[in-house]
């Protein structure tokens, strides 16, 4: 539906996993939404079978700076994270790992303690009034290994990760959770095990918004989805409350303005305090919804990094899903290991062309190229593990100016002592796995950009100590939300999106209550 | 800028690169990399870099081809390219052991010339198709209807291995005392 710039109408920033999420909660409940969205509709048929061209196609380019002590800020100055700008946000190339936060992890400050340098915080919300949530959020994905959902296939990369990991006396290792269909389901057919899901999913079993929830909203009549609207500013009336978005028209360069009654952000960890953080006014010098200097701190990236090892015999571990193998032995806290959290590890497999890129970014000679030259015979793993809150590690307004001439947003990371020692923990079990199966060389590769992107907008109980309230509810202005990773207050082990989801669903549902009592 | 060796050796071959330009420049707009056995200059730098013996010569040739194209993106570029290649020639780094290229390219390793033709080369060449052949992957799926059973699980070197979740994974994520599994698998650092 078509809904006029001058009605004040409910605006949602971003369509990815969060904002096409609440659309959809929303407009299924027969309430009108305008979705902005900064990058293209790009469909099915058009993503690519190819690294770097399917980059270009979808990848978040514009104009970024980082500082800090994390070596990506040396490997990759201009790109701190590797996001999509589409419909469909970031989870056009995600992998669909889908694990759920462990019930602790909700409460880190209380289980961990104090732990120098980090800013832990209890969330508003725990694993309780989550659990129906993840139900929901699982059965919109098509988790794998839940709800009576089968699991996807042992791929060659998983035969070598689960063997190794056995033969080292692990035990909780699978192909999943993931939110690709093992069987067709949902309207959306069974894996065909053609890969790239980096590069977007021609065949339609993966999960992302613009399979889903984009296409149903659509289909209720009530969705103005408008692609290429980039938003550079909330406007707010005399009273404090948010009246207005201003948005790009990306390909004429065109200003427009959308009244508006409620908006909710979600533009990912770096947009979305960006935009608040532009849109500064006389009564909000500091931005918007920034009375606790909150606005843009405790971004967090999750720990990452990867261990690859090549063999003296075959793999091909390009072949099939790009992950479909998950660990979870050593996601437990367990501060005997010399850090607090945990992590998973997850297979993945990158093409020739990434993987050059990748390895070791600004790598180079005999070693390097040995690894290259074994490719058939490699084998990876990611790590995924909790790193630690920084009030210091934050998006603010760089000196650089983007492409419309905006104030470029600059990340700001260094790493805690704890991220490095669980990465360091982590790199020696991904080795210990490998090496039992016989790997001839083994790799430890670097964070890549980051593609989880958490934090910036912490929910919190009290005011002071964060943005939003346990609703994803601005604290200062009550007709704005965030929906997206942003709002997380602690990162815990997992994938992100499955939360993601899980929240904007509750959020929706809340949102819509709220709108048909006449609250907001 | 500390001075070292390096910096001031290329700051002097940089005057003299400069001069050349100069002086070249009022004729024709002159391209660096032009004389014959240039490229296969730069090929053989692309290659100690990243040493394959499979891969052909003419794999490098076409890395070294893009990388001098971008050596002449702009009048900054071309000097900075000019100095390097001239670096290159004045050792004969193409007559070099691997051993000694290696030892070259350390010592101008972060120069803004090995950093154009390493982060060129990284990219280009493993984003060759012929490449590609060689290292046996295999590209595109979709249009071949992706991997069948077989194919994406032919590892025939291990056993196959369980998909489902352990019948212990649900207890061991949900129990509150989050160390009672975890201490019985404490690696030791180091």
């Amino acid at each position: 539906m078509k809904i006029d710039k001058k009605e004040k109408a409910v605006v949602i920033i971003g369509t990815g996993p969060g904002g096409a999420t609440v659309a959809y909660e929303l407009t299924k409940r027969g309430i009108p939404v305008v979705s902005l969205e900064a990058g293209p509709r790009i469909m099915k048929e058009e993503y690519k079978n190819d690294e770097w061209p399917a980059f270009s196609q979808m990848a978040w380019l514009d104009k970024r700076t980082m500082s800090g002590n994390a070596r990506i800020v040396k490997d990759f100055n201009g790109l701190p994270s590797w996001l999509v700008k589409a419909v469909g946000g970031t989870a056009t190339h995600w992998a669909g790992a889908t694990p759920r936060f462990l019930d602790y992890e909700w409460k880190t400050k209380s289980t961990y303690g104090n732990v120098k340098g980090a800013s832990l915080l209890d969330w508003p919300i725990d694993g309780k009034t989550m659990k129906p949530y993840y139900v929901k959020a699982e059965n919109a994905i098509g988790s794998t290994h839940r709800g009576g959902r089968p699991p996807l296939p042992a791929n060659n990369n998983y035969k070598v990760f689960a063997e190794g990991a056995k033969r080292n006396g692990y035990k909780f290792y699978a192909t999943g959770p993931y939110g690709t269909n093992a069987a067709p389901y949902d309207g959306r057919p069974a894996s065909i095990q053609d890969g790239f899901n980096f590069q977007g999913d021609k065949s339609g079993a993966k999960w992302n918004p613009n399979v889903r929830e984009i296409p149903r909203a659509l289909k209720t009549g009530k969705l103005d989805l408008r692609p290429n609207s980039q938003a550079v500013q909330l406007t707010h009336d005399s009273k404090g409350k948010v009246d207005g978005v201003l948005y790009i028209d990306t390909k004429t360069k065109a200003l427009h303005r959308q009244e508006a009654k409620v908006v909710c952000v979600a533009g990912n960890s770096i947009e979305t305090p960006r935009l608040f953080l532009m849109s500064a006014s006389s009564m909000f010098p500091n931005g918007l919804a920034n009375s606790s200097d909150q606005v843009g701190r405790n971004y967090m990236r999750h720990l990452t990094g990867s261990v690859y090892a090549t063999f003296d015999k075959p793999v091909n571990f390009y072949r099939g899903e790009t992950m479909a193998g998950f660990f979870a032995d050593e996601v437990k806290n367990n501060p005997k290991r010399g850090f607090v959290g945990g992590y998973y590890l997850e297979t993945l497999a990158l093409g020739p062309s990434f993987m050059g890129a990748f390895l070791e970014p600004g790598g180079w000679g005999k070693d390097f190229a040995d690894m290259m030259d074994a490719y058939q015979n490699m084998a990876g793993m990611w790590i995924v593990g909790e790193d630690m809150p920084q009030p210091n590690n934050r998006i603010t307004l760089g000196s650089s100016k983007d492409q419309f001439g905006l104030p470029a947003p600059n990340v700001h990371f260094d790493d805690h002592p704890n991220d490095t020692a669980m990465r360091e923990h982590a790199y020696k079990v991904g080795e210990k796995i490998y090496k039992s199966v016989g790997a001839v060389q083994t790799w430890r590769t670097t964070p890549y950009p980051h593609t989880h992107n958490l934090g910036s907008m912490r929910m919190s109980s009290k005011k002071k100590d964060g943005v939003v309230n346990k609703w994803g509810r601005c604290h200062d202005i009550k007709n704005l939300f965030v929906s997206d990773g942003s709002v997380m207050t602690t990162g815990a082990a997992c994938n992100p999106t499955l939360t993601i989801v899980a929240l904007a669903i509750r959020q929706g549902e809340y949102l819509a209550s709220q709108l048909k009592k006449g609250n907001i | 800028m500390t001075i070292t060796r390096r910096n001031l050796l290329l700051g002097a071959a940089s005057a003299i690169a400069y001069t050349q330009l100069s002086t070249l420049q009022t004729k024709a707009d002159i391209k660096i990399a032009s004389k014959a056995g240039d490229q296969q200059m730069v090929a053989s730098m692309c290659r100690a870099l990243y040493p394959h013996k499979r891969f052909a010569e003419n794999i490098y040739m076409d890395v070294a081809a893009g990388a001098i194209k971008k050596g002449n993106a702009d009048t900054g570029s071309k000097i900075m390219f000019r100095v390097g290649l001239d670096g290159l020639q004045a050792k004969k780094f193409d007559k070099l052991s691997f051993k000694k290229q290696t030892k070259y390219l350390k010592s101008i390793e972060g120069s803004p010339f090995f950093n154009l033709v390493r982060g060129h080369t990284t990219v280009a060449l493993y984003d060759h198709k012929q490449v590609w052949k060689i290292l046996g992957y295999e590209g595109d799926s979709f249009s071949k209807g992706g991997y069948k059973k077989g194919q994406y699980d032919d590892l025939d070197w291990l056993p196959n291995p369980r998909i489902e979740e352990h019948p212990d994974l649900a207890a061991f994520l949900n129990d509150s005392s989050p160390t009672k599994y975890a201490s019985s698998k404490i690696i030791k650092t180091n």
